[in-house]
């Protein structure tokens, strides 16, 4: 340490020993003298930080020199609260989604296994098939084969509808979990001789038998069968889906899986792979497998393959691509906050130069003062971050709420100490970010040229690196406003889609009799038919009608369909089209709204006893029949003797010819044409495996208000038949436009925040520009520069950085555009329009910006601005 | 009017003068910084004062440049004190500045002398 700090520290500690000795000599207190002092003292609390505990008296300086400042710590503390917040919120939905472990040990060992055909239409798996993966894979150490399945739950006050699966034995072993009561399934399970046993979930134990362990043994009710409750697997176990609450053993539904490689019965199978495996390496073992099986049942297996995807990305496969976009989107946000706050740092560290040379001169340390400047800023930071954590905490909290559909995981999505862990290091790390340049810079000013310029202001040298920033700033929210423009444009043309049906006013149930209960066909389709004329009763139902699949729902059964005169395929796969076919009664059409181009509806006398008859879409009628009349030709999509070339079509007369309806969601478009056929000619596929049956029913009432007569009609039919899933038909809609509407909305936000950060960015560096070149603006007037002169440098200063930021947005923008491809609908990620508009909007905010400071400074009066000097 | 002068003379305080106060102050004799403190409160009638953080930061740039000179002297019974006093150099400075600032004085009195005339 140099000698001139000492000096100074002992001249001006015995200045203040007099000083306090005077003070008393007249007669003060020592309260009142020490009191006297606290201006002094104030001023030299740096110098005495060098002998206390430093960190400690920065802090209390820090927060003095804050709450001093109190306006501009607010402003300061908010914006950071926005962006902190923003930060955590997605950091926690983040962290819940993809991050968090999940209860399997050896996730990335676990795969899922689906057939596929090589172009990539994926099937279910074929039970011989199956078996023969089982039989000839080297790859696995487990491998289990499951479908998903709904039950009706009775028994109870009310029954129930509840999710469940059938499994074997290996799906518990390939998950690797173990029940936390009683036993999952054994391998003997899985034979035919089964007797009937269940396992329950976690979930189904507490809720309905109060955790008691003592549920083992005894029976549940499903679909009007009993079970044996054997065990209860932990929470942890999500699977097939997060809603799974009972499982069934393979053994009690091997006799009903068709013996045939060309029938895929909805199973699909999970596997863990054997140590030191990869997915690639199991592909290739598979794929061979499947070769083989190609070569040997040509005609069921040609072009069939085996698709292998980690659990753990197929959990999360549809939702990544948003989540990744958003925390790229948050983290620009968050540079944007930090430019700006720097920004606003080095315009009020220029306006401490002189408080900050007096304290270099009274022995502070370059390094000192930075450590000061970034205490403050850090601290604030916290500040910022505190109230960025309530924020998020409130903006989960309501987002969990909302019960978004499309969020896997949603029940791990929570704020926690684990993201407030995270919080505190962004926190931290963002008060390093905004507050190290500024104090770098500001300690750097030599101290008697700032004590000289003091009543000046600060030297110039920092309004490259507060231009630089605000370039910065204006690229990033460029790039996000592209991001937030293309999404717009995405939902734009998803609301702009034909449904095919007018989902206003319809109301939506579902209603399972299950086959124990109604194992004759006939009687099952007169308990529907009972429902139907019953709701029809209720006062303010327009039309009422029962489909075997709902729209935007995902589909339904899905079968091959041929047209009279087609010539047979080869195989299974070859030239094949496939439908989804579909029961309905005859007032469907007109409750869903949906609109015919030929042909008529069905009528009550399409019963069983009259010719079979069916409604075809109109892409499907373009296919088969080009320009022809459809009416009158035949199609089929059943077939009885298997799917070999023997197989027998059931011919259909087309009788009419609908609008497509959107069944797979709005983006998903499979190639399955629609065909639509009474349910009093149920289709031969629907004889041993009813499908669930939804009722519709339009109304000019509020849709929910008669969701309770409704149910009360079908209670009446049959009291121990569930009704669940009530649903508008606009509420489907919101959930198939929910993850795009969300991408819009946030990415929207994340863009206007950003935007409107950059301007005041803008609009800060023009106005500091204004006050440093005042005297010289006075001049160019008094030479005889015009108003106009002084407005379009300002403004063209402003603009040049705005061009300057808007070059390198559109550039930045272009390189990652594609990296949204995946949440795009209808719209290019490069879509020139969209590039353009955005450009277009931030040159004209940045116009705004400039010329709020260029106006002022055009109102300079020359003569004040030069005698100021 | 002494509110009024104050404010005048703290901003020109800020503009170098307090440089022509301190070498005045030294002139005669070498003073150290409390002295000059209480020097400048009480003859200017509590009109300027100096804060601490101000003044020794002033003394040692005065130092700095050669116009004064500090020397720690010790009395018996007290504690050392630094004492300055006026170099050639400082004396040079401290002739030409009273001359600017007589200037500037007379200047002002012209102008306010004819109004109050």
């Amino acid at each position: 340490m140099p000698e001139w700090p000492r000096r100074l520290s002992e001249e001006i500690r015995q200045h203040l020993d007099d000083e306090y000795d005077a003070l008393r000599a007249r007669g003060l207190s020592h309260d009142d003298a020490m009191r006297r002092l606290a201006g002094d003292l104030d001023e030299l609390a740096s110098m005495r930080a060098r002998r206390i505990d430093a960190a400690a008296l920065d802090l209390r300086y820090a927060a003095r020199t804050l709450r001093k400042n109190l306006g501009f710590t607010l402003v300061v503390m908010l914006t950071l609260a926005l962006g902190i917040g923003a930060t955590t919120a997605v950091f926690t939905v983040v962290d819940g989604v993809l991050l968090r472990p999940y209860a399997y040990p050896d996730m990335n060992r676990i795969v899922t296994l689906m057939e596929t055909t090589r172009r990539g239409q994926i099937i279910s798996v074929a039970w011989p098939n199956f078996q023969d993966w089982r039989a000839q894979n080297e790859v696995f150490e487990h491998l289990g084969i499951y479908r998903g399945m709904v039950m009706n739950l009775t028994g109870g006050e009310q029954p129930e509808r509840i999710v469940g699966s059938l499994a074997s034995s290996e799906v518990f072993k390939a998950l690797g979990l173990d029940a936390i009561v009683g036993r999952a399934f054994t391998p003997q399970e899985d034979d035919p001789s089964v007797p009937r046993v269940a396992v329950l979930s976690e979930r189904l134990w507490r809720s309905h038998f109060g955790g008691d362990p003592a549920a083992i043994g005894r029976a549940i009710t499903l679909n009007d069968e009993p079970y044996t409750i054997v065990g209860v697997m932990p929470d942890g176990m999500r699977f097939p889906t997060r809603t799974t609450d009972v499982w069934l053993p393979l053994g009690l539904f091997v006799r009903t899986f068709p013996p045939d490689r060309g029938a895929h019965p909805g199973l699909l199978a999970v596997a863990k792979l054997k140590p030191g495996v990869s997915v690639e390496r199991a592909s290739a073992d598979m794929d061979a497998i499947a070769r083989r099986l190609e070569q040997q049942n040509p005609i069921s297996n040609t072009d069939h393959t085996v698709l292998l995807t980690p659990y753990a990305d197929e959990i999360v496969q549809n939702i990544r691509p948003a989540l990744v976009t958003l925390a790229c989107a948050v983290a620009f946000v968050l540079l944007i906050v930090c430019a700006n706050l720097a920004n606003l740092m080095l315009a009020r560290a220029d306006g401490r130069h002189r408080e900050l040379a007096i304290r270099e001169a009274l022995g502070a340390s370059r390094w000192r003062i930075v450590q000061q400047l970034l205490t403050e800023a850090v601290l604030i930071a916290i500040g910022g971050g505190a109230l960025g954590a309530l924020l998020a905490w409130w903006a989960v909290a309501m987002f969990v709420a909302s019960r978004p559909t499309s969020i896997p995981r949603i029940d791990r999505i929570a704020v926690d100490g684990r993201v407030l862990v995270f919080t505190a290091i962004v926190s931290i790390a963002t008060g390093v970010a905004f507050g190290l340049a500024p104090a770098l810079r500001a300690s750097s000013i030599d101290l008697l040229t700032s004590l000289r310029d003091a009543a000046r202001g600060s030297p110039g040298g920092g309004r490259r690196l507060r231009a630089l920033l605000v370039v910065g700033e204006i690229a990033l929210a460029l790039v996000l406003l592209v991001g937030a423009g293309l999404t717009i444009r995405s939902f734009a043309a998803l609301a702009a889609l034909d449904l095919g049906f007018d989902p206003a006013r319809v109301v939506t149930m579902r209603v399972s009799a299950p086959n124990a209960r109604y194992p004759d066909p006939a009687r099952w389709i007169a308990f529907h038919r009972e429902i139907l004329a019953r709701v029809s009763g209720i006062p303010g139902v327009e039309a009422a009608g029962l489909n075997s699949a709902t729209p935007l729902e995902g589909g339904g059964s899905e079968s091959e369909v041929r047209y009279e005169g087609q010539p047979a395929p080869r195989s299974v796969s070859e030239e094949a089209t496939a439908c989804l076919f579909q029961a309905t009664t005859p007032e469907y059409f007109r409750a869903m709204g949906i609109v015919f181009v030929r042909g008529r509806a069905f009528t009550p006398h399409d019963d069983a006893a009259a010719a079979p008859v069916a409604i075809v879409e109109e892409a499907l009628a373009r296919k088969f029949f080009a320009a022809a009349d459809p009416i009158g030709k035949r199609i089929a999509f059943e077939f009885t003797g298997g799917h070999s070339a023997a197989a027998r079509p059931v011919w259909r007369e087309v009788v009419g010819v609908v609008r497509h309806v959107r069944h797979y969601g709005l983006v998903r478009e499979p190639d399955n044409l629609e065909v639509y056929v009474p349910l009093e000619q149920l289709p031969i596929w629907f004889r041993d495996r009813r499908p669930t049956m939804t009722l519709f029913v339009r109304t000019p009432l509020e849709p929910q208000q008669l969701a309770a007569s409704i149910r009360r009609a079908v209670s009446t039919v049959d009291p121990q038949i569930p009704v669940f899933s009530v649903l508008t038909m606009n509420e489907y809609v919101g959930q198939a436009t929910e993850q795009p509407r969300l991408n819009m909305a946030l990415l929207g936000a994340f863009g206007a925040l950003a935007l409107a950060l950059a301007s005041v960015g803008i609009y800060g560096v023009l106005s500091y520009l204004v006050g440093r070149r005042t005297q010289e603006i006075g001049i160019r007037l008094a030479l005889g520069a015009t108003r106009a002169d002084v407005l379009r440098l300002i403004v063209g200063h402003g603009m040049a950085l705005a061009a300057a930021g808007i070059a390198i947005g559109l550039f930045g923008a272009w390189a990652i555009a594609r990296l949204l491809g995946a949440l795009l609908y209808g719209v290019s990620p490069h879509d020139p329009a969209t590039f353009a508009a955005i450009a277009a909007l931030v040159a004209a905010v940045a116009f705004a910006a400039s010329y709020l400071p260029g106006r002022r400074a055009a109102r300079v009066d020359p003569m004040l601005a030069l005698r100021a000097e | 009017m002494q509110h009024i002068a104050s404010r005048v003379l703290d901003r020109e305080l800020k503009k170098g003068s307090a440089e022509l106060l301190v070498l005045s102050l030294v002139e005669d004799q070498p003073r150290h910084g409390y002295d000059l403190s209480k020097l400048i409160e009480s003859r200017s009638d509590g009109v300027l004062t100096f804060r601490v953080a101000s003044l020794y930061p002033l003394l040692y740039r005065l130092e700095k440049r050669g116009w004064i000179q500090g020397r720690w002297i010790e009395k018996a019974g007290q504690r050392r004190r630094r004492y300055y006093r006026l170099t050639a150099a400082g004396a040079q400075v401290l002739a030409s500045q009273r001359n600017t600032w007589k200037e500037f004085v007379e200047a002002i009195n012209r102008i306010a002398g004819v109004e109050h005339a």
